[in-house]
């Protein structure tokens, strides 16, 4: 009301700029509002006063002068103007309000409680007194006048009455279980309500949710159910939310599919698989909800279950589409899409393989490649390298070069596989594999042999994660090699899969190991390393004499910056990261 | 191209970038020069190398304005090492070079200050202050400068003698908890500020903490008086000349001293024992997080707030006004602008004879002071944090190491290396 009353007065003020350039000289108004513009607040106070001298009632001057005054500091001064306001006739609500917001400010709550009063009896049915008592209240930090003003407005006017600002009172005194009760009559009377009511409870400590989920919980409605399971799903548990309204259905009703749109609406922000199942769930619900976009729904869902992992889940989705007379063709291919990859996941490779070969010739051909390089790769991690190097030997395409590389080196095909994965060049696939390809790369590189079937078979347990198995044989194939000849890079890396294991002792022997054989770049490598080792244990001293003997032993390279950072780390020169 | 011979490219390229070119087998040259331009790899770290040489009584020259500030430093086995565990650039360079610079430097806008002495630097801030939340803290340990923290027993009981530089960050010396008090009212690390404060200001004998702080700032002017360095950042640059300013005018709220602030403050203030500012209005409202008028951008003033823009260092001639070129060497000369409590510093609130070394052209607030009391010198600059333009309570702390350039951080530690050039030699 108050900025309406204000916005009101600034155009009237903007028109009576406009006005006067046909005027000799601008009028006292439009002096006042210019230099209210140009903040110089103390002289436009000064011209409205002289506006008031004449015209004590003027609404416009008042409310210039209320903001020529606050941001002075000085709107307390204002009093005596309002009091000759007040005695020229009958007040406004405007002036009304202008007056119970300077004796706020003034320090003087019985005026502002006297000023309520002559107001209702102008308004007695309207909520502005009230409202306008305590946001002004609030605005000086008083948060108990505040209370009082809102108690009065609903002793005079009903119960749910000023539920909104008594919630957002109770909210931020901490009283959650007012807040909520407040809350819920608030959204009750007005559903535009909800989102603020999330929104400030949600910011809740943690200390303080365990009372508004309790409270929330015995009320048992819908919408306390409804604002429920979007707290939870905002404090962490977006399964536990998504399955709160699916338990609530029966007390939703109606509101259920809305219901459901705002939990995915929350859940959309997140990351993880807890969000990913959230998804996942609600999607499934919603598809049963709405049975005209079932497939849709069903479609996304079964997706959004095998990005979290639960292949079976997605099955079951799939399942449900693949009888459903409904599904379009374009929607079935989806589906079929979806199975293989669900397949390959759960590592069924033989049935994946058959549903491929089936679905293929109806595939988009980018699509058909993105599939058939994962099923290739589902292949590579059941050890069934022929299989994985049959499927994708006419595949020229850069992913398909990039794949047949891993292919050849976990053969310990080496020479060929330099030459795939340098044909593949560093862009191709997501970044973890560019890089994982240029690392592989990079090893082949300082390694003589054509063939070391050794490291392939190493490699690829690496690859199935079996790293503690990949770290021992890497350390036999490293130390089988001449140092120089990639015997080093070997141990190197050998040294970083124990270390990324959790291995730390077999680690620091591996790197000091790799440190004494005196092969320039690995042995710098390996410092860093060790010293990273060193820093992660406490033991700082050890790792700034070692980075220092680094970096002073072999100042331009590679490594160097990265040893001065762990250096800076050490030192406490920098933040730890 | 064969695999083979690929691979031998490779590897003896890969040989090359990392063989050894340590100290061991490298002949010292006769200087190393520290280019502070655009080819330096770590700027901020080059003020660390320098102030080290001076701590081990070496000598060094500061070449104003020849190549943005570059540093000559003797070219021993000791300092080439530092350089290169730091990762500072340096040019190795012969007594001939040296003279041809030197030629250079006669002809043009430049200087050759000499730097002798590493000076004292000690950082007011209390015990337990987060090591990560003073720009000025941070530089010093990037750059691995040494120094000292000092608090109000210290400052109170005449310590700072015995140090040449003091730095100020976000300390507010009004006693009013830099007026977080009613926002951040049950903030954890508010009651342990305000208890800690509190607590001190028994122990020296002070009524409350406003008189504590107000004792301090006092400490600090005779400091700078009698000789010593300023250097003061963000809201401790405000708060310390409003704190002087108010010698028996009540300029703290409530929550501070138990009475209101006095409603005619600004009425009562004595300009006379400030530092830079004078004539300031303050501000009245104690939830709001403002001081006075003298800060130009009012960052917590929503109907104040100005936006953020840049600064553009100012020009000054190296031989006539070598304090000032000092202060102002960098590689950039325009900076993008960071807010603080006390961001700026408005143009109409400057005593006659502060210095502006920086300012946003067109607007009517300068970015960074300096002036002189007595026999000391200090600075002022406006703003928290020059890489975290928006600094908010609760941020993740700058790593420096993701700087090494920064041009803001470079204006800190010139005034770390102001005080070690030689006395004489100054002609301002």
């Amino acid at each position: 009301m108050r900025r309406l009353v204000s916005s009101v007065v600034l155009a009237f003020a903007m028109v009576s700029a406009g006005a006067a350039q046909d005027r000799p000289g601008p009028d006292p108004a439009t002096r006042a509002f210019d230099l209210e513009r140009r903040g110089q607040y103390a002289a436009a106070a000064e011209v409205y006063r002289s506006i008031l001298v004449g015209r004590p009632g003027d609404l416009g001057a008042l409310l210039g002068l209320e903001r020529s005054l606050t941001p002075q500091n000085k709107l307390a001064e204002m009093l005596p103007d309002l009091r000759k306001a007040m005695a020229v006739g009958q007040p406004s609500a405007a002036l009304y309000g202008l007056g119970v917001r300077v004796a706020v400010v003034a320090g003087v709550p019985d005026t502002a409680r006297a000023l309520v009063a002559r107001w209702v009896v102008v308004e007695p049915n309207s909520e502005a007194p009230y409202q306008e008592w305590g946001a002004a209240a609030l605005s000086a930090r008083d948060r108990a006048q505040a209370k009082a003003a809102y108690q009065l407005g609903r002793q005079r006017l009903g119960d749910a009455v000023l539920a909104g600002e008594l919630a957002q009172l109770a909210t931020i005194e901490g009283d959650y279980e007012s807040a909520v009760r407040e809350w819920l009559a608030a959204v009750s009377r007005t559903p535009g309500y909800r989102s603020a009511a999330v929104s400030l409870l949600g910011r809740a400590p943690v200390t303080g949710r365990p009372t508004i989920l309790r409270y929330l919980e015995a009320v048992r409605t819908g919408a306390a159910e409804r604002m429920a399971a979007t707290l939870t799903i905002r404090w962490g548990d977006p399964v536990g939310g998504v399955r709160r309204l699916e338990r609530a259905a029966a007390q939703i009703g109606e509101g259920m599919v809305e219901a459901l749109q705002d939990g995915l609406d929350e859940v959309r922000g997140a990351s993880g698989r807890e969000a990913g199942m959230a998804r996942a769930i609600g999607l499934e619900l919603l598809g049963a909800k709405i049975p005209a976009q079932s497939t849709r729904y069903w479609l996304e869902s079964a997706q959004a279950y095998a990005d979290a992992g639960d292949q079976g889940s997605a099955r079951r989705m799939l399942g449900k589409l693949a009888a459903d007379p409904k599904a379009s063709p374009t929607m079935a291919a989806s589906a079929t899409s979806t199975l293989v990859s669900v397949l390959v996941a759960e590592g069924k490779m033989e049935e994946a393989a058959k549903q491929f070969g089936q679905l293929k010739a109806v595939l988009a051909e980018e699509e058909r490649q993105g599939l058939q390089s994962r099923l290739a790769e589902g292949w590579i991690r059941a050890g069934k390298l022929d299989r994985a190097d049959q499927l994708m030997a006419k595949d020229s395409t850069i992913e398909g070069l990039a794949v047949r590389g891993r292919i050849r080196l976990y053969l310990g095909d080496l020479g060929e596989a330099a030459s795939l994965l340098r044909l593949a060049g560093p862009f191709a696939g997501a970044r973890e594999a560019a890089v994982s390809r240029t690392t592989a790369l990079a090893l082949l590189q300082v390694i003589d042999e054509d063939s070391l079937p050794t490291l392939g078979a190493a490699l690829l347990k690496l690859e199935r994660h079996d790293s503690v198995a990949a770290g021992q044989e890497l350390a036999r194939v490293g130390g089988a090699l001449p140092p120089d000849r990639g015997g080093a890079e070997v141990l190197l890396l050998a040294g970083r899969v124990q270390a990324g294991a959790g291995n730390r002792v077999e680690a620091e022997r591996l790197f000091h190991l790799v440190t004494d054989l005196k092969v320039a770049a690995s042995a710098a490598q390996a410092t860093v390393e060790l010293a990273r080792i060193l820093v992660a244990t406490e033991r700082k001293p050890q790792a700034v004499e070692m980075l220092e003997q680094l970096l002073v032993s072999y100042p331009t390279s590679a490594v160097a910056p990265q040893a001065r950072r762990l250096l800076d780390q050490a030192k406490g020169a920098i933040p730890p990261s | 191209m064969k695999r083979r011979t690929f691979l031998e490219i490779g590897a003896g390229s890969m040989a090359a970038a990392v063989r050894p070119r340590g100290f061991a087998g490298r002949r010292a040259a006769d200087y190393l020069l520290v280019p502070m331009d655009e080819g330096q790899a770590d700027h901020l770290k080059a003020y660390g190398l320098t102030f080290r040489l001076l701590e081990r009584a070496g000598k060094a020259e500061w070449f104003l304005n020849y190549r943005n500030g570059s540093f000559l430093l003797p070219g021993d086995r000791v300092t080439a090492r530092d350089a290169a565990l730091a990762g500072v650039t340096v040019e190795p360079i012969d007594e001939a070079a040296v003279f041809q610079i030197k030629a250079e430097i006669k002809e043009s806008n430049m200087d050759a200050v000499p730097l002798e002495k590493a000076p004292k630097v000690a950082v007011y801030a209390p015990p337990s202050a987060a090591p990560w939340d003073d720009a000025v803290t941070m530089a010093l340990q990037y750059a691995g400068i040494g120094f000292d923290k000092v608090w109000d027993e210290e400052v109170v009981g005449g310590k700072l003698k015995t140090y040449d530089w003091l730095h100020l960050h976000h300390e507010d010396f009004t006693g009013q908890y830099s007026k977080f008090f009613l926002n951040y009212n049950g903030a954890p690390w508010l009651q342990d500020m305000v208890e800690r404060n509190e607590r001190m200001a028994r122990k020296l004998g002070f009524r409350d903490v406003p008189a504590d702080k107000r004792a301090v700032a006092y400490g600090i002017f005779q400091f700078v008086d009698n000789g010593g360095f300023l250097f003061a950042m963000c809201t401790a640059s405000e708060t310390l000349d409003l704190a002087l300013a108010s010698d028996g005018v009540d300029i703290a709220a409530s929550f501070a001293d138990g009475t209101p602030m006095d409603s005619n403050a600004t009425a009562k203030m004595n300009w006379d024992r400030a530092l830079a500012f004078q004539g300031a209005r303050l501000e009245q409202s104690p939830s709001l997080a403002l001081f006075s008028d003298i800060d130009g951008h009012q960052v917590n003033s929503p109907d104040r707030r100005q936006p953020l823009g840049t600064f553009t260092l100012f020009n000054f001639s190296a031989k006539i006004d070598p304090v000032p070129a000092m202060l102002v060497q960098n590689h950039r000369q325009v900076i993008p602008d960071f807010y603080g409590l006390t961001t700026s510093f408005m143009k109409n609130r400057l005593k006659p004879g502060v210095t502006v070394l920086a300012d946003e052209p067109g607007a009517p607030w300068a970015k960074y002071l300096r002036g002189e009391r007595g026999k000391g010198t200090w600075c002022f600059m406006g703003g928290h944090d020059p890489e975290d333009p928006q600094h908010q309570i609760g941020d993740a702390p700058t790593d420096l190491s993701l700087h090494p350039h920064s041009p803001g951080y470079r204006l800190i530690l010139n005034n770390v290396l102001f005080p070690a050039a030689k006395k004489k030699e100054l002609k301002t």
